[in-house]
């Protein structure tokens, strides 16, 4: 417990090793939609070219194996089983980038940013980065810089209010928002930019609430 | 870790797509079908008739058709849920891709915020007195997504 507690304490620095970088660059680049349009090679790198398509029932040029003009929990069904493997595929490709490190490159990356943006100390950058795969996991690093007062509460507030909103994030939205890629009409990049950037909005809207509370109460 | 360095790529992936699995059965079909099950109780009950025309005025704000406050409602419960109210929906006809694209963003800035109460703000030992400031908060970022996505989509 006590070496647990020492390693929060002290900043975490990241040995980042080369690949860390180069994978992060490239899950950006898969994950973005961005090449998607392009003809050659590269669209190689490019996430629905790698998730692929169903094959089409005969005839109906339009129809996957999920049939035309079906309703209700048995279309319900059909549609869900269809998600499942382009969630395999986003998943593995993620966990391909956190075993080389991309992670840990956009931890540091971002560490730098978190006072400015969000008025958090960088150490929250580990529980950051985690809580974009998993609320759960980042919910309860949050707890734990808490506990070992690496944080204040009024910077927990502000860093739940960060997590609450799009919680998640990366893992739901290539595992959820895949259900709807295929239909929407700008690179899937775009939405999520949006997200993260609204996430950074939500938490200073608490970050001044907090302020204003205080004063408050005061 | 020196197991760890053993592994493979493809066995890394395997790794990841094993959760992607248990995502998928565990969480997305169920939440998906619930989603489906409700826009059918909805749709033969004529239910989603009164909700589209009720919610008509508000939507419009966001270039949406009444209907589509039927996806917020249920991602706010669920995201899976959420994304399968709009795919469904998208299936009837009751949204074309440009609705979709505006609400894709805002289903998971508003999402599941009914489990999140507990797995997330429970879990960081919140104080509870913010819990209203927290789902206004994420509400508020669902609407300016909305409004920005209608720009882009």
């Amino acid at each position: 417990m006590s070496e647990e507690k020492r390693e929060f304490r002290e900043p975490p620095k990241p040995l980042v090793p080369w690949t860390g970088y180069v994978a992060f660059v490239f899950a950006i680049i898969f994950f973005s939609g961005l090449l998607s349009s392009q003809k050659g090679w590269f669209i190689a790198f490019d996430f629905n070219t790698v998730a692929g398509t169903f094959g089409t029932m005969k005839d109906a040029a339009k129809a996957t194996f999920m049939g035309q003009g079906g309703l209700g929990a048995r279309d319900g069904f059909m549609f869900a089983i269809s998600l499942v493997p382009s969630v395999m595929c986003a998943l593995g490709v993620v966990e391909i980038i956190d075993h080389l490190g991309g992670l840990k490159a956009a931890q540091k990356l971002l560490s730098p940013l978190l006072r400015p943006l969000l008025g958090i100390p960088g150490i929250t950058g580990l529980a950051m980065v985690t809580s974009f795969q998993s609320t759960d996991a980042g919910a309860g690093m949050t707890r734990m810089l808490r506990e070992t007062e690496c944080i204040t509460e009024k910077e927990k507030t502000i860093f739940a209010a960060f997590q609450f909103s799009a919680g998640g994030t990366i893992t739901n939205y290539l595992a959820i928002g895949a259900a709807l890629f295929s239909f929407i009409t700008i690179p899937i990049v775009v939405p999520l930019a949006l997200m993260f950037v609204l996430k950074v909005v939500g938490a200073n809207i608490m970050r001044f609430y907090l302020i204003w509370f205080a004063k408050k109460e005061n | 870790m020196a197991a760890e360095q053993k592994k493979t790529l493809p066995d890394i992936f395997v790794e990841g797509a094993r959760k992607g699995w248990n995502v998928g059965v565990n969480s997305i079909v169920p939440n998906v079908l619930m989603a489906y099950v409700l826009i059918q109780v909805l749709r033969v009950s004529g239910v989603l008739d009164i909700l589209g025309n009720v919610f008509n005025p508000v939507m419009a704000l966001f270039g949406l058709p009444g209907k589509a406050a039927v996806v917020l409602i249920g991602s706010w419960m669920s995201m899976a849920g959420g994304a399968g109210v709009a795919a469904s929906l998208y299936a009837a006809n009751a949204l074309d891709k440009t609705q979709v694209t505006i609400l894709l963003p805002a289903i998971f800035l508003m999402g599941a915020q009914v489990q999140y109460m507990g797995r997330c703000l429970g879990t960081a030992g919140v104080n509870p007195r913010y819990y209203p400031v927290l789902f206004g908060i994420s509400i508020f970022n669902a609407m300016i997504a909305m409004l920005v996505m209608r720009l882009f989509a």
